[in-house]
């Protein structure tokens, strides 16, 4: 019996060895191909391809209104943005794979504001987004439990078939510490499919 | 002695470059692996305009932002999933670059330049 419960017991520790190299392994392998991309090629990339509005920003709050812009570059991204106009350097955002532009979801979010980091410190904060072409609503779930709609655009990119969406936060909700914690995607039938939390109020 | 002069001015003009180029971009963390509330922060200065935070893939929740050298408060604070998180700040102010994972664990490396 002793015996038995022994061997039992190196088998897991041998197990978890085992399962700890593999993990290692793993890592070390995305460690070797992680490349970090020189973010001035990033920049000439954006400055020299073609952007396309896909949808606005609604100026508010003493703040102009911004464009929601899409970009493929010559470098392999597909890159999501607010700008105040396509020629502007100055953007916000994040790019993807251009071989996977949603990154995997049916929804990709962007989250920008200044001040903070809490929320009754924010201000200008603005979401933009772009979802499958399935998605027929939008919604932002705010930190009081109401929620939102939000007016979206179609877009065709290429070959595909999306919506794309910008929505600015009140700074009124800001100041009351009433933020935006996810944006909503749902179907025709009303069915969420999608949905991205902002990181505020989780 | 007047070849002298020349190599001191040569090493001062080579010096300045590397120093410019150098000022130009600043890789504050990694290439490192990620946590969930990892973060880390640039040096202070007053030419860094953009800041990116290059990830492995996506579906990495992170922050990238600039906090100023007077209130600290943050500017142009930018949230998402994305394979490349980044935003710019346009300014004189002195400040440095900040980012955050809120996810984890994976591959990164955060960037400020100017």
């Amino acid at each position: 019996m002793l015996g038995m419960r022994m061997m039992r017991g190196r088998r897991a520790i041998v197990a978890s060895i085992l399962a700890l190299g593999a993990a290692t392994l793993a890592s070390s392998v995305v460690a070797g191909q992680f490349r970090t991309m020189d973010p001035k090629s990033l920049n000439d990339a954006l400055a020299n391809g073609q952007a396309v509005r896909v949808a606005d920003i609604a100026a508010g709050d003493g703040s102009s209104g911004r464009g929601v812009f899409v970009q493929t570059t010559d470098t392999g991204y597909f890159c999501l943005y607010d700008a105040l106009s396509a020629s502007s350097l100055q953007r916000q955002g994040g790019c993807n794979s251009v071989d996977d532009p949603l990154g995997g979801s049916a929804l990709l979010v962007s989250l920008a504001y200044d001040g903070g980091p809490d929320v009754e410190d924010a201000r200008e904060a603005r979401l933009i987004g772009l979802a499958a072409s399935g998605v027929t609503a939008v919604e932002v779930l705010m930190t009081d439990g109401t929620r939102r709609d939000v007016r979206f655009k179609k877009a065709r990119l290429e070959s595909d078939d999306y919506v794309a969406f910008g929505y600015r936060i009140k700074n009124d909700d800001l100041r009351k510490g009433i933020g935006p914690t996810a944006v909503i995607a749902k179907d025709a039938a009303g069915t969420e499919i999608a949905r991205q939390a902002t990181g505020i109020g989780s | 002695m007047k070849r002298l002069a020349t190599l001191a001015m040569t090493i001062v003009v080579a010096l300045a470059l590397a120093g410019a180029a150098l000022a130009a971009r600043q890789e504050y963390a990694g290439p490192r692996a990620w946590s969930a509330g990892a973060s880390a922060g640039s040096s202070y200065s007053s030419s860094w305009k953009y800041n990116h935070f290059f990830k492995q893939g996506s579906g990495y929740d992170t922050t990238v932002t600039f906090i100023d050298n007077v209130t600290y408060s943050w500017h142009a604070t930018v949230r998402n999933t994305a394979g490349v998180t980044y935003t710019y700040w346009f300014v004189s102010n002195v400040k440095r670059g900040h980012c955050r994972a809120n996810s984890g664990y994976f591959w990164g490396t955060c960037v400020v330049s100017d």
